[in-house]
Parts: C-alpha cells; structure tokens; sequence
C-alpha cells in the first residue's frame, strides 16, 4: 500500500483535527475533573510520579489528555507554518504574526506543564525556632521567629515567619509570609499557616516549579498577541 | 445596603423597556458594590453574594459598549436580554448573606483581585455572547453574530489574562501556578471551549448556526465552571 506523505502532512495540519482534538481533550479533563476524589494525592507529588504510581484505571483521563495534547502541539505547530506560508505574500505582518504568536504561548504552557510534571518537587513540613532545611550543596534555612495578628472572631489576619538563609558563609535574613515566599536555588519557602498562641511552630512547604518561567512566558505572549489581535480588530471594524 | 441592590435589579427588570432605567441600574449597583468594597476596605470578590453582585455588575457594564454600537443600539430584544441576564444574576445574589469577614492573608493580594474581576469580566461578555447567539438563531442577521464573535474574543481575552494572573498569584501565594482541582479542570475546558469556539469561524459560512449554539452552549459551560464547580465540587475555589 503506498503511503502518501502528503496526505499524512495535510490531516495533521487539518483545523477538523485540532478541533477535536480540543473536544477529546476537554472531555477526557471533564471526566478527571469527576474522578479526582478527595483523596487524590495529584497534587502532592510531581505529575509524573503520580502517573508512575497510580493505577491506570485512576489515571487513564490524564494519559489521554497527555496523547491528544502531544498531536494537539503538532498540529498547533504545522498550522501556524501552513498559515505563514500562506499568508506570507499578503496583508501586514502583525496579521500574519499574530495568531502565530498566541499559538506559541500555548505551546509555551504546554511545555511549561511537562518541565514541571518532571521535575517539580513539593515538601510540606511544621517548623518551629531553630528548625533547619538543608540543601543539596550544604546551605541552609534557619527558622528563627513566628509573629500573626488575629481578628476579634480569632481568624489570623497577618502572620510571618523570620528565617535566617546561610550559604556559602554569609547570613541573610528574610521574612516570609502568605504570597511572600522566599527563593533559594530555585526552590521557594512558602509559609502556609502558623499556630495560635503560645505554640510558637508554622507549616511550611517547599516547591520546586521548574516550568514557572516557561508558564510565565507563554502566558505573557498570549495576552501580548491577544491584545495586538484585537486592537488590530478594532481598527478594522472602526 | 442590600435595599440598593434590590433597587438596581428593579430598575434592570423594566430597563429592557426603557433605556434610561437600564443605566439607573448599573448606577445603583456600581453605587452598592462601592458601599460593599469600603466596608470591607477590598474588592468584594469572596463568597457567594459578593461574586454574584459583582457577576451581575459586570454583565451590565459589559454590555454597555454593545448598547451603544450602532447595530445593537435600537434592538429592543438584546436591551430585554441583557437587562434579564443582569437582573437574575442580581437576584441569585440577594438568597446568600452578605459576609463581612476580614480578608485571608492568603487573598490579600492584588493578583488575586485582578484574576477575579478578570474572570467574571470574562463570564459577563460569555453571557451577552449568549444572549447574541438566541438572537442570531431568531433571527439569522450577520451583525449580530459579528457582534457575538466580538463578545467571545474579548472574553477569551479577558479570560486569558484571568489565567495568567491567575498563575502568579498561585506561584506566589500556594508555591505553583497550577493546581489539579474541578476548577483548574474546568477553567480549563472553559478557555478550550472558546479557542475552540473562535476557530469555528474559520470553517466558513455553512457553520454560522453551530457558531451560535457554540455562543449559547459555552454560556452553560461557564455557569458550571462559575457556580456548578463552586457549589458542588469539593476544589480550590469552594465556596
């Protein structure tokens, strides 16, 4: 049987394609969205690992959404060439531009997901003054002091942490508190909660996000191109 | 305050006759959600009566610019459409109690601010892309499809600004900018939904009426990942 190449190339360049590659990949997340129970440690340990250790029939949605994903970017990839090529002799060049650049933002998130399902890392632990995380290359993070405000109803309404980071003999201290983490070699020290008085102790978690800049990015370049999409949009229909 | 609120979905239910009482409302519900915002010295985005008010201020705000625009500006259906889309979100607010509770360190944010008002910009701008869909399906005149892709584009606009914040309030408040909860999954399946829906267009005149189911469809898709996932799915974004 003669395979042509062609054809091949134009049904994975197809927008029929992508279209329902799209609608498998939105069902196949709205079954896991179903089946995700509350016990589900998804979110406690790198994507990967979790696929590595879980049952198949827990994770078969996600096995899916990751092989429709992998042609999805493909077919992402050859229609913004086909686009290009087409549109290359006509119109400006932010038209031909632009949509390409959004499609490359979604690649760009694609891509951050699967740096950060294989190499992303997550530690919870309860410290207390003179709690210690030690890192490969010897440095260090010294818990030292705990401070919070409470409301009348006794909610924390602030509350943070003082830590001391010694690495390569020099001290700096910092304060860390909700949506104030502190980064070191690219780890971040994430205060989540801390215990009410007298108890001076907090939980704190430790991440490892290597995707975050690539996420970063491509969300930056979508909603640039997004915005350049429309103000050119506008100046048409005006 | 609520007396105002109730006032403003007043006004929204007979706006759709009169013009000016549609623009009464959004007056008295902007003049309510400002009361509601220095009370609680924040943007009253938490909890259910606060985000249905604001879901509500957004869809008449958001329909102000199509109102206006020549094509919609004597269209006494769309007029009634929005003025009900603003009045029953206003209405589903008015069951829950107004909280007054002081922000969660974890909230005390302005990423977090922006990627909610973002959201329910986005979720307002679906709904009058509903609302144009109905119209379209009526009525088949182009303007109004042309006026419902305009609503989803600047919705899946707002939508994806709404990620993005979305993200780096997460990496700086939980430690990621992800997290595999029903709302990350369906505000997923959401913003899919309409890239989706806005390469349909690309398809040719032969898909005009599924377009506009799309716009209609994706509206139901909203509600769920909006309230279906909060009230009935145990995730980040419980009420």
């Amino acid at each position: 049987m003669k395979i042509s190449y062609t054809n091949i190339y134009n049904r994975l360049a197809s927008l029929t394609l992508g279209l329902w590659l799209l609608c498998g990949v939105m069902l196949l997340l709205a079954a896991g969205s179903f089946l995700q129970g509350e016990g589900s440690i998804i979110n406690e340990v790198a994507l990967l690992d979790w696929l590595r250790d879980v049952p198949t029939g827990e994770s078969w949605w996600l096995w899916g959404v990751i092989a429709l994903l992998a042609v999805l970017a493909l077919n992402t990839l050859l229609c913004s060439i086909d686009s290009l090529r087409m549109k290359w002799q006509k119109g400006s060049f932010l038209v031909r531009i632009v949509p390409q650049l959004m499609h490359l933002g979604f690649l760009f998130i694609m891509i951050a997901h699967l740096q950060t399902a294989y190499g992303g890392f997550k530690q919870a632990m309860q410290v207390e003054p003179g709690s210690a995380i030690t890192f490969p290359d010897g440095s260090q993070i010294v818990f030292t002091d705990f401070a919070a405000t409470y409301s009348k109803m006794g909610m924390p309404t602030a509350f943070s942490a003082t830590l001391e980071c010694r690495s390569a003999g020099k001290v700096a201290t910092a304060v860390i508190s909700p949506n104030h983490p502190f980064f070191h070699l690219g780890h971040g020290v994430y205060l989540k909660d801390i215990a009410p008085p007298p108890m001076k102790a907090a939980l704190v978690e430790v991440h490892k996000e290597p995707g975050a800049l690539m996420a970063l990015s491509g969300g930056a370049v979508f909603t640039v191109a997004n915005l350049v999409l429309l103000a050119r949009r506008r100046e048409k229909t005006a | 305050m609520k007396w105002l609120l109730c006032v403003s979905i007043g006004l929204y239910l007979f706006g759709g006759f009169r013009r000016s009482l549609f623009f009464a409302g959004v007056a008295g519900e902007l003049v309510y959600m400002a009361q509601r915002g220095i009370e609680l010295g924040r943007l009253p985005l938490i909890g259910p009566h606060d985000t249905l008010a604001f879901f509500s201020t957004s869809c008449a705000l958001m329909a102000l610019p199509f109102l206006r625009h020549k094509s919609l500006r004597d269209s006494d259906r769309f007029r009634i459409g929005v003025s009900l889309l603003a009045a029953l979100t206003g209405l589903m607010a008015l069951p829950f109690p107004a909280f007054n509770m002081p922000m969660p360190p974890i909230l005390n944010t302005l990423w977090f601010e922006l990627h909610v008002a973002l959201a329910f910009f986005a979720y307002a701008l679906f709904g009058i892309g509903a609302l144009l869909g109905g119209m379209f399906l009526l009525k088949e005149e182009q303007y109004v499809l042309d006026a419902q892709n305009t609503a989803a584009l600047v919705g899946f606009s707002f939508f994806s600004a709404s990620m993005t914040s979305g993200g780096i309030w997460g990496y700086y408040a939980w430690g990621t900018y992800w997290l595999w909860t029903p709302k990350e999954f369906w505000t997923s399946i959401l913003w899919l939904y309409y890239g989706t829906y806005l390469h349909l267009r690309l398809k040719g005149q032969k898909w005009e009426r599924a377009i506009a189911w799309g716009g209609v469809i994706g509206f139901g898709v909203t509600m769920f990942t909006y309230l279906g996932v909060s009230l009935l799915m145990k995730s980040s974004h419980s009420f």
